[in-house]
């Protein structure tokens, strides 16, 4: 019997391949949409401005107090009650997009406080704006301690894409979900899920290890 | 009391101790100076089989310390050390960092272990400071405690690993003192430093250390004013002037 | 849309959401506490010098490192039953949060033990103290004050994953909120309240990680 599910596992693997593709899209994207928004919030949350840190750090804690489930949950029932429609592909990206930033804003702030004052002075001091004194002297500095946490972020939010599933987003866990309601192997159904998640998010593991042991030199 | 025999050292390529013969006697007092890098904290660390060796002897008190069959817990405590950055126990206080090891290697009891230690503390004249942790202390008063640590286990030998190097300078003299007071005891001590205050007031000998080599011996006196090769002169010129 | 907000609704499924919360606490704590041993045990392979620990163990956490929770919980959930092995969904809910968080808790304790500087050891070696009572007096205390705040940081990480198991049709606090939803169709209501209570624990938890790590990191003083 089980040499005749994994035959038909064998069959349906096309179809695991479109789950993992969706699944690298909505990964790609987010981390694209959540590496730019995290850096302004945690640029912008390491500023002067009270009101606009407050504000940051109320989102953030949300984000960091509620399960990412929940969230998806918001994004997908709330949205259209309030007369925003939006596809369950287009829900899922704004529910990673949010807490994915709220993640990273917290990461790059905390690079940047790491930075000593005397860092920002000199650069004050040379006549450099702020945006140079960022950009030229803070962020390049900053990056040295943000890059690891960063990439292990990267990784989480890639298994976080795995949530999506739960509004019928047909990526990889869902495929699995799908699958394993025709062929009732689950071992071996969710083995494979997992060894193609194992795929994408290893090697940013390695990478991540490898940052770490680098940057604390 | 010490005694090393043709004792060769490598880290990696690096030839840390090149052909070693040392002999120690009981009572002695031996300052051990050198360039950085030239091994000679490798050297005493050697002595306690804080490192390995490749070839050779290293024989303390009739023990050799690289065999096999060696008790080391027993060879350790009879030997204390003192490192460069305390290294005191930081989540222990003061009379704990001091007890531990009688207690628990000697296996003397806590009341009489406690006794002990409040005298070596008297000794090392920090008498006010059981109670209190490292972090509260000054790098000075760390030392000094370090070295209570040290003495609480009645060694017969104590090894000094640049016990001032990490301190300010209004700090170095009550570390010397503390040691100082050790030497009329006739504890018998091995000392790197390049405090040559130290080493003229109290070393029986200077030994000049360069490349993993004993490269020269002598009475202190002899070796600071009239060095006999010229990578010592050298060295001694580079620690007075600055 | 606030205007619109219904409390009364709120308020008639009061019992349920507070069953939902204890359901929540206790699945969080077992799983904590289970995870924990787990944790330990992993640990003390990775860090053995016995092949035959270490390798099965890095094994069993890297994979668990690298694959996401919810498959994990389906892989159990539809697994099992096909091992022949049918335990309720909140046991099968229940042992994915520990393997899960024990892979984890394990590298947290390895870095706690790592982050103890040698120079401790040294100090330990040089007193004769053997290697039990190195691990015993010296590295455990510290490596222990280390690890506490990032052991919080856990918990709060498995409190939020133990909504996961809502989609099991475990009956906790996010199964609450989805059961509210199908029944009235409220869901601002449901999921809203649903976060008021998750952000409740995690001020709380919060709160504690950050004061033991005000408290309990020893450092060493130079």
């Amino acid at each position: 019997m089980m040499a005749f599910y994994f035959s038909r596992l064998v069959e349906i693997f096309p179809f695991f391949l479109k789950g993992l593709w969706m699944t690298s899209q909505i990964a790609f994207i987010s981390l694209a949409t959540c590496t730019v928004l995290g850096f302004v919030l945690g640029i912008l949350r390491s500023g002067k401005n009270k009101l606009i840190r407050w504000i940051i750090g109320v989102y953030v804690s949300f984000v960091r107090g509620t399960p990412f489930v929940v969230q998806v949950f918001i994004v997908f029932f709330i949205l259209p009650e309030w007369g925003i429609q939006l596809k369950a592909f287009q829900a899922a990206l704004l529910a990673m997009a949010i807490m994915g930033s709220a993640f990273i804003c917290e990461i790059v702030a905390g690079g940047i406080n790491a930075i000593p004052k005397g860092q920002w002075e000199a650069g004050t001091a040379s006549g450099l704006s702020l945006v140079q004194q960022l950009r030229l002297v803070i962020v390049p500095q900053a990056m040295k301690v943000i890059l690891p946490p960063l990439v292990g972020q990267y990784v989480l939010l890639i298994k976080d894409t795995s949530v999506v599933s739960v509004i019928g987003v047909m990526e990889l866990t869902r495929v699995g979900w799908v699958t394993v309601v025709r062929i009732p192997e689950g071992l071996m159904v969710f083995s494979l899920v997992g060894i193609l998640y194992f795929v994408i998010s290893y090697p940013l593991i390695l990478l991540s290890n490898y940052l770490e042991r680098r940057m604390a030199v | 009391m010490i005694e090393f025999k043709h004792v060769n050292k490598w880290f990696g390529k690096l030839h840390v101790l090149d052909d070693v013969n040392l002999e120690i006697d009981k009572g002695e007092v031996l300052v051990i100076c050198g360039p950085s890098g030239s091994g000679k904290s490798t050297l005493i660390r050697c002595i306690n089989r804080l490192e390995p060796i490749q070839e050779g002897e290293i024989v303390v008190d009739g023990v050799p310390v690289h065999d096999k069959a060696t008790n080391l817990t027993k060879l350790r405590a009879d030997i204390g050390f003192v490192f460069q950055q305390f290294h005191l126990y930081p989540h222990m206080t003061v009379l704990q960092n001091v007890m531990l090891a009688p207690v628990n290697v000697r296996k003397i009891p806590s009341d009489k272990a406690e006794e002990i230690a409040r005298e070596k503390l008297i000794q090392v004249g920090l008498t006010d400071k059981a109670g209190a942790y490292p972090a509260q202390l000054s790098g000075g008063q760390q030392q000094r405690v370090a070295i209570a640590r040290g003495l609480a286990m009645s060694p017969k030998i104590m090894l000094f690993d640049e016990p001032t190097s990490a301190l300010d300078p209004e700090m170095i003299g009550e570390v010397l003192d503390v040691m100082v007071n050790l030497v009329s005891e006739g504890m018998t001590m091995c000392v790197v430093t390049h405090e040559m205050g130290f080493a003229r007031k109290v070393a029986d000998r200077v030994l000049f250390m360069d490349m993993g080599k004993i490269v020269e011996t002598g009475k202190p006196d002899e070796f600071f004013d009239n060095p006999q090769t010229h990578r010592a002169a050298d060295f001694i010129s580079k620690i007075l002037t600055h | 849309m606030l205007a619109d907000f219904n409390f009364r609704i709120i308020f008639e499924y009061l019992p349920l959401f507070l069953e939902g919360l204890r359901s929540t606490f206790f699945i969080s704590i077992v799983s904590i506490f289970l995870a924990l041993i787990t944790g330990i045990i992993a640990c003390a392979c990775r860090i053995s010098p016995f092949k035959l620990l270490k390798y099965p163990a890095i094994a069993y956490i890297e994979i668990i490192r690298s694959t996401p929770l919810l498959v994990q919980i389906y892989f159990l959930y539809f697994g099992l039953p096909t091992l022949g092995v049918r335990v309720p969904e909140i046991q099968t809910g229940i042992i994915a949060l520990m393997l899960n968080s024990g892979a984890y808790i394990a590298e947290i304790i390895r870095a706690g033990i790592t982050s103890v500087d040698d120079g401790q050891i040294e100090a330990g070696v040089s007193s004769g103290l053997n290697y039990l009572q190195r691990m015993r007096f010296i590295i455990l205390p510290q490596a222990i004050g280390a690890t506490v705040p990032p052991l919080l940081g856990q918990s709060i990480v498995l409190v939020k994953d133990s909504a996961l198991l809502s989609l099991i049709s475990v009956m906790e606090l996010t199964r609450v909120g989805q059961t509210m939803t199908s029944e009235r169709f409220m869901p601002a209501e449901a999921f809203f309240t649903v976060a008021f209570f998750y952000m409740c624990i995690y001020f709380c938890l919060k709160a504690l990680a950050d004061w033991s790590q005000k408290k309990l990191i020893f450092r060493e003083a130079y």
